[in-house]
């Protein structure tokens, strides 16, 4: 069963300045397997989450596993990008913390085809599962779709695991809704300097929904520290956008030339999270329906390219940003088409841009330190301007 | 519409094309001498000359007679010739700008204004094009409309959304979802309604008011077409074979981008005729076919030549590949009774929305049916949903079948991804290990 309780285990990472533990990815799903639970991996990005933990079955995100790409060049391209390879050299090694299957949301091209190429060619001792996002601008037929598509999905997990309790599927949107609103709160907090908390340290908490159960989760969130006055603004304000937070190190370099990262444009990020406080939730299906039809506009999604625009625009006014950084994943095609026009529209308004284009190394390069630093210096002079 | 515009539409139509033809006729005067491995050429390929030329000269006249629409390949454009707009196919422009080894310089407009050098090379293309106005066919018209299908990959999606911004105009996409086991009724529901939804935003985009009886009877007209296209396919079975894949990757155009018009219907028609004939008397191709060979994945335009020759030098001969039949495999599911629904499960079903299972069958299939020997797969960086999955494809049909095999790593239309000595080496290699099995 699906614990809604606080899960124990041991938490080797602190953010000190927050006194929250954030339990160690590996270590975490390690004991969480072992005590038997049902833990399903899921790829990027959007997927009925609640849905999974109505069957008692956690969901735990394929992002950027660590390690060396070895055995998935054998099947994949070198202009394939790093997510889908790190993606298929996790799933090579038939990790026995995943132990349910694996979830390809329908996201893109490359990860639409791994489904299959994992499925049919591959092959993978457990259930593999799919999960079409429809694509393009929206309307009431979508919306429709869309539930049909749940309703689906529902089935297919039926035929397994047994009929679906609806009370269970309520109160995992529930739980999901408790955790979209704290996530907004302090998104908001964010913006407006109302949490004294670091950007290595924030994208830490922001991504740790992508393994802890939602119960632990949510214990999390309940212990971040929103503060009644705001903290002290960082030297410069920048916001991100791309698939992924920027690596580890280039987080560490931005905190230490005291750049804070204000908002975000992430499909990690706040494009996973409502635009807006969305009602609790009554009828499930409806709700899951209506939930992914606020969420911010992706790329991934072919949405409209005004509206995101007017949606970035509206994020760097809120958290007053003064530069826009894009942490572009080499080959990454949805976001390379939107990226010339964002910059674009960006630097027609003169606000800096630094595009950085990344492998998912955890190494940042020397040449990137230095137009880190330089483009820093334009957001210090427009601070102290 | 101006009548200005349509007296100068008709006069080019009825005067000013077939003088276009004639002075190409006089400019081909010296043809190019046909190395000794070929088999005669096909008669139809003037005529297919013909009907491009004639196609892409008249699409200039078209602003203020007749609605400009962008399509892609994979669009269930029969929907837009019931408003009679005048069809426009970038990706087949971005083949034709490949094909004539002028890739690389619109590409590069494409990223000196921003767009990454990892993007497609028809979108870079494309996008070149739409910002600079260049083009080998001359001149052609600015799109009324968009539309288009992620039926064939999302990425025609995020490149129309761009053209999209760029002229501000409309935008039609067709939301097909990506087949993983079987199309659900949810799957073909949500396509038919879109298709119909598509009527009121192209009645006022295009002027004109939709009727189903013409709407029918183009969709007859695609029918038909596509099934004399498989048939064309079909007749390849042959040995020797009366026509290269190479030659069917330039006889493709028409069902790609003049789908549904009788000027395609009667084009298949004629090279029917003239592949029947040469099937009936022995004419193959290559002028001694040893080898039969399959081709997977879109061409590598610029290069075409140089593989026909290739491979003809060594008696080899393509005589299928998935690329082409992908305009003739889900024809049989359109039914004019049921034209929504019908359409659904054609456009929906396409080689490149459809799973690898699906792909490999077909694969096998065709290897069987046509007597294929060995398999060339083109790995291109350009396009994702066709070549994400082809490491496994060819390892699994290679032990299966015992299949000799090569994968070249290329690009579809940018020519600076073409590595000479690295393909030359895996192609004599190929040829090699062929040659050994088929007498060993």
């Amino acid at each position: 069963m699906l614990r809604f309780s606080k899960h124990e285990t041991t938490f080797n990472e602190i953010t000190k300045n927050m006194n929250i533990s954030i339990p160690d990815r590996s270590e975490y799903l390690k004991t969480l397997a072992q005590s038997g639970q049902k833990i399903m991996g899921v790829l990027p990005a959007l997927y009925p989450r609640e849905l999974l933990w109505a069957f008692d079955i956690h969901a735990t995100e394929i992002w950027d596993p660590p390690g060396e790409i070895l055995h998935a060049n054998a099947h994949l391209q070198t202009t394939i990008c790093p997510i889908v390879k790190k993606s298929l050299e996790f799933i090579l090694k038939e990790p026995d913390i995943i132990n349910a299957g694996y979830l390809f949301p329908h996201t893109c091209d490359s990860l639409q085809n791994l489904g299959t190429q994992v499925k049919d060619l591959i092959g993978v001792s457990l259930p593999v599962y799919t999960f079409y996002n429809p694509k393009g601008s929206f309307n009431k037929m979508t919306t429709k779709y869309y539930r049909d598509i749940l309703q689906n999905y529902q089935l297919t997990l039926e035929t397994i695991y047994g009929p679906l309790n609806p009370e269970k599927l309520l109160a995992a949107c529930v739980l999901s809704h408790k955790i979209d609103s704290y996530l907004l709160a302090i998104q908001q907090a964010r913006m407006t300097d109302h949490l004294a908390m670091n950007n290595l340290d924030y994208f830490k908490l922001m991504r740790a929904q992508e393994y802890l159960l939602p119960s632990d989760y949510l214990s999390l969130l309940e212990q971040v520290d929103i503060l009644d006055q705001p903290s002290e603004s960082p030297r410069a304000r920048l916001m991100v956008s791309g698939i992924l937070p920027p690596t580890s190190e280039i987080l560490r370099f931005l905190d230490e030339l005291g750049v804070g990262i204000v908002a975000d444009d992430l499909l990690a990020g706040s494009r996973r999270i409502p635009k807006f406080p969305m009602d609790t939730p009554v009828s499930p299906l409806d709700y899951l329906t209506d939930r992914f039809f606020v969420l911010p506009p992706c790329s991934t999604r072919g949405g409209d390219l005004d509206e995101r625009l007017h949606h970035l625009s509206k994020l760097m006014d809120a958290s007053q940003a003064q530069g826009m950084l894009f942490d572009m994943i080499k080959f990454c095609e949805p976001e390379l088409f939107d990226h010339r026009l964002l910059v674009k529209t960006l630097r027609e308004k003169n606000i800096p841009v630094l595009t950085l284009e990344t492998e998912l190394d955890s190494h940042i390069s020397g040449q990137d330190k230095t137009r880190i630093e330089a483009f820093t210096e334009i957001l210090f002079e427009m601070a102290s301007a | 519409m101006s009548i200005r515009a349509e007296l100068k539409y008709k006069i080019m139509k009825d005067y000013g094309a077939p003088a276009l033809m004639v002075l190409q006729d006089f400019k081909r005067r010296k043809p190019r001498p046909i190395p000794e491995a070929f088999g005669p050429p096909l008669e139809s390929n003037k005529r297919l000359k013909e009907i491009l030329s004639r196609h892409y000269f008249l699409s200039r006249y078209t602003p203020g007679v007749k609605k400009v629409a962008w399509v892609t390949s994979g669009a269930p454009v029969e929907l837009l010739r019931a408003f009679d707009f005048y069809t426009i196919y970038p990706e087949n422009h971005s083949a034709l700008v490949g094909a004539k080894k002028q890739g690389a310089d619109y590409c590069g407009i494409a990223e000196g204004s921003g767009f990454s050098q990892d993007l497609c090379s028809y979108a870079r293309i494309d996008l070149g094009h739409m910002l600079s106005g260049k083009t080998p066919a001359g001149k052609l018209p600015k799109p009324d409309l968009l539309f288009c299908s992620n039926n064939i990959c999302q990425t025609v999606l995020y490149w129309y959304k761009a053209i999209a911004h760029e002229l501000n105009i409309p935008l039609i996409h067709f939301d097909a979802p990506f087949v993983t086991t079987e199309q659900t009724e949810a799957d073909i529901n949500y396509m038919a309604q879109q298709l119909q939804d598509m009527i009121p935003i192209l009645e006022r985009v295009s002027g004109r008011i939709f009727y189903l009886n013409i709407f029918e009877d183009i969709l007859k007209r695609s029918m038909e077409t596509s099934k004399t296209w498989g048939a064309i396919l079909d007749a390849m079975k042959a040995q020797p074979a009366p026509m290269t894949i190479f030659d069917a990757f330039g006889h493709l155009a028409p069902i790609v981008s003049l789908r549904g018009l009788p000027v395609a219907q009667d084009y298949y028609h004629f090279l029917m005729d003239e592949i029947d004939t040469r099937v009936t008397q022995g004419i193959g191709a290559i002028s001694d076919e040893r080898y039969r060979l399959i081709w997977d994945n879109i061409a590598i335009w610029y290069k075409v030549r140089f593989l026909a020759t290739f491979f003809a030098e060594r008696k080899m001969n393509f005589v299928t590949a998935t690329y082409t039949n992908a305009w003739a495999e889900t024809t049989g599911y359109l039914d004019v009774k049921n034209p929504w629904t019908s359409m659904a499960k054609t456009y929906g079903q396409i080689i490149l929305n459809n799973n690898l299972k699906h792909r490999l069958d077909l694969m096998k299939k065709m290897i069987k049916t046509y007597s294929v020997d060995g398999m060339v797969m083109h790995s291109t960086r350009s396009c994702k949903p066709y070549s994400v999955g082809q490491f496994d494809l060819r390892k699994t049909i290679t032990a299966d079948l015992d299949l000799p095999a090569v994968i070249l790593d290329a690009d579809i239309a940018d020519e600076r991804v073409w590595s000479e000595q690295q393909i030359h080496t895996r192609l004599e290699a190929f040829c090699e290990t062929l040659e050994g099995s088929k007498h060993g």
